[in-house]
């Protein structure tokens, strides 16, 4: 349901916004904070709500089904491979807080590499990647808050 | 971990094929409506607030460019005003400068040194009773009497000669008349009306000849000889120090009528 709301916000968002600045990938962030926190324990079910949250985004904003689909599954499916292969002791919130970013950046680069022909293209992006570092921040410390809590 | 990379994959391949199969497919663009008419019922109020955002700062735009041009304006008004100011300064100094008639002391009595003087310029230069006499812009006296090739002017060291002055800083008003020994005096001044040493006084608009503000010279102090007398009466009387150098007087400027 969280993710839901995080893709209508998302969504929202974007058409307040719209021609002033990109919003960041919300949708995408909040399967990946779940994925870490351990809130989502299944990984399928989180390919596949990425997958169809991307295609929805899809239809609803780029016009070819595929692409964020495409983008959001990569992105999951390489948390997910890393995030298992990384041992408890290197699970720290700036690692954490690189997979959010990267969570971020991989998609939004790939769509204003293939997609944004306008002139202040570079700006938005700028400005999206801001607001989506200042997010990463904000969850790898809420994350790292909810690690201590939970060895307390 | 292994399901997940096989769902993982799958769903990537079923991205990809989508994204090279479904360009141009009339149902994509079905699903494209249906999911923008779908999500158009959620996204109406932000649309509105949206609008109501962009009106806002249009209206705010808007207003600070109009500010902005008023300012302008405003600037560019004063600037006319000024070279408007300028140009009718211009205007009365050149006609001040045209009515000055420069004047040379011919005589000076010494039984009537305090009193007056007779100056080269007589009725064939258009002299007339009453005229104001300066000197370096302060008052001297007036003409008193008109001859075919001179005129005399009566001082303002005179006893003879009163003249109805203002003091600018406080607007009392009173009148200058000479002391008799070289002192010059404004008379009349109500008491404790804050007037002081070094406040200018020049001629009131209550003068029947001369026109009003003249500079005369400014407060010296109170004149010690009358203190006594203005303790009685609620008036004091300031001792002025002219501006015009009576000890120095070998010419004047006099200023004639305007003709028509």
């Amino acid at each position: 349901m969280i993710y839901a709301v995080c893709w209508l916000a998302q969504d929202l968002l974007t058409v307040l916004t719209d021609g002033i600045m990109q919003i960041p990938e919300l949708f995408l962030l909040s399967i990946v904070y779940g994925l870490l926190t351990d809130k989502m324990r299944d990984g399928i079910g989180a390919i596949w709500g990425a997958f169809f949250g991307g295609l929805l985004w899809d239809l609803r904003w780029v016009g070819m089904p595929g692409f964020f689909a495409l983008a959001n599954v990569c992105v999951v499916t390489g948390v997910i491979m890393f995030w298992n292969a990384l041992p408890s002791s290197g699970r720290t919130a700036f690692v954490v807080f690189f997979v959010f970013w990267m969570s971020q950046l991989i998609p939004s680069a790939m769509y204003f590499a293939l997609f944004v022909r306008a002139v202040n293209g570079a700006r938005l992006f700028e400005m999206q990647q801001i607001c989506a570092v200042s997010l990463a921040c904000l969850l790898a410390f809420c994350f790292a808050r909810s690690k201590n809590g939970a060895n307390e | 971990m292994t399901q997940e990379w096989v769902h993982g994959v799958s769903a990537a391949v079923l991205g990809m094929l989508l994204l090279g199969t479904s360009p141009g497919l009339p149902v994509v663009r079905n699903a494209v409506d249906l999911c923008g008419s779908v999500l158009s019922v959620p996204e109406y109020p932000i649309l509105l607030l949206r609008s109501f955002c962009r009106e806002v700062y249009v209206w705010a735009w808007e207003k600070e460019e109009l500010k902005r041009q008023i300012d302008a304006l405003r600037s560019e008004n004063a600037a006319l005003r000024l070279a408007e100011s300028a140009h009718f300064a211009e205007i009365i100094v050149a006609d001040l400068n045209s009515r000055t008639k420069e004047a040379r002391i011919t005589l000076r009595e010494p039984q009537g040194w305090w009193n007056e003087a007779r100056v080269n310029r007589g009725r064939g230069d258009s002299m007339a009773v009453g005229l104001p006499v300066f000197q370096n812009g302060f008052l001297v006296g007036r003409v008193n009497s008109v001859g075919e090739m001179s005129s005399w002017i009566d001082l303002l060291t005179s006893q003879s000669l009163m003249i109805p002055a203002v003091i600018e800083e406080t607007r009392d008003i009173g009148v200058v008349v000479g002391g008799g020994n070289g002192t010059v005096l404004l008379a009349y001044i109500p008491e404790g009306r804050g007037v002081e040493p070094g406040m200018k006084v020049s001629t009131a608009l209550v003068n029947e000849f001369l026109p009003p503000g003249i500079p005369i010279g400014e407060i010296e102090k109170v004149e010690e000889k009358h203190e006594a007398a203005a303790l009685s009466s609620g008036y004091v009387t300031y001792r002025i120090r002219p501006g015009a150098d009576f000890s120095r007087l070998y010419s004047v400027s006099i200023l004639t009528p305007r003709t028509r």
